[in-house]
């Protein structure tokens, strides 16, 4: 870390994230939250959805305002940061920023560069799989089925909600 | 057994969107576990996924470690880059295709956001 810039000691994160229509596609990030809310790297680690998936943005923020939060750090999950961070998480921000005055809230740049990154890839390639376990993650998915039709694995012989629907007919 | 590292990206209409990815399979390169690291896009840029594999191949890989380049789980990780791979596998019997967990998935992204979220700016 570069030793000229302010560190900015926030005791909430928010992760702000895109969300999906697919069921049990924020688990992954809910339990990023809790393992680094676990591990103390704030009081407060939460996640706050831009769409399709709950809680959006601003009922995070609401969340963390009423535990307590006085300096949140947003941290955009995403790899690029486009309009989604550039334009609509400032505006979201700016929002908050005026409902809770006495909170001080900054953003975080996305993930973007790091050479941690490379780690984590060649982390990931040490757990590489072989074929047979390579739809693991969908069948996954389907253990956290919300019976959402928009979910795309709704209607499908994957989705728990549809196969229970067709033993009732 | 010649391995070859080959990451899996969405593609961009902005080919500038990638410029970060490629920084950071730079960095793998460096490492030099890898004798050969290939990127593939799923979408919008070159090479394809499948290019990208018979790159690969052609240079010599008898092992392929495919590794999704995406953040969450969404029907590209857990469906469309199986089936790509599973067609690599049968075109090139002879390699051995894995396929890696998927990058938002590490612990070390934990890291990553802490530092992030100590640089937050106020503007």
């Amino acid at each position: 870390m570069n030793v000229g810039i302010m560190i900015f000691m926030s005791d909430a994160i928010i992760l702000f994230s895109h969300g999906s229509v697919l069921c049990g596609a924020g688990q992954n990030l809910a339990e990023l939250a809790a393992r680094m809310e676990a591990r103390g790297d704030a009081a407060i680690v939460d996640v706050g959805y831009l769409n399709y998936t709950e809680p959006r943005f601003p009922e995070t923020v609401r969340r963390c305002v009423e535990r307590g939060a006085k300096r949140i750090a947003v941290v955009p999950y995403f790899l690029v940061a486009g309009k989604f961070v550039k334009e609509d998480l400032p505006s979201f921000v700016a929002a908050a920023r005026e409902k809770y005055p006495d909170v001080e809230i900054r953003m975080a740049d996305a993930i973007c560069f790091h050479p941690t990154l490379a780690d984590a890839l060649l982390a990931c390639a040490d757990r590489a799989r072989e074929p047979g376990a390579w739809r693991d993650t969908k069948a996954q998915a389907a253990s956290y089925c919300r019976a959402s039709a928009r979910c795309p694995l709704y209607g499908s012989e994957d989705c728990p909600a549809t196969r229970a629907a067709e033993v009732v007919v | 057994m010649k391995k070859a590292m080959l990451v899996m990206v969405h593609g961009s209409p902005r080919p500038i969107a990638n410029t970060d990815m490629y920084s950071v399979v730079d960095v793998v390169r460096e490492r030099g576990l890898y004798p050969v690291v290939e990127v593939g896009f799923m979408e919008c840029n070159e090479p394809s996924i499948p290019e990208a594999i018979v790159r690969c191949v052609e240079q010599g890989a008898q092992r392929v470690v495919a590794v999704p380049y995406f953040l969450h789980t969404g029907n590209h990780v857990t469906d469309d880059l199986p089936t790509l791979l599973e067609q690599a596998q049968a075109q090139y019997p002879n390699v051995e295709f894995l396929m890696a967990d998927y990058l938002g998935h590490d612990p070390l992204l934990a890291d990553i956001i802490l530092e992030r979220a100590a640089q937050a700016q106020v503007g």
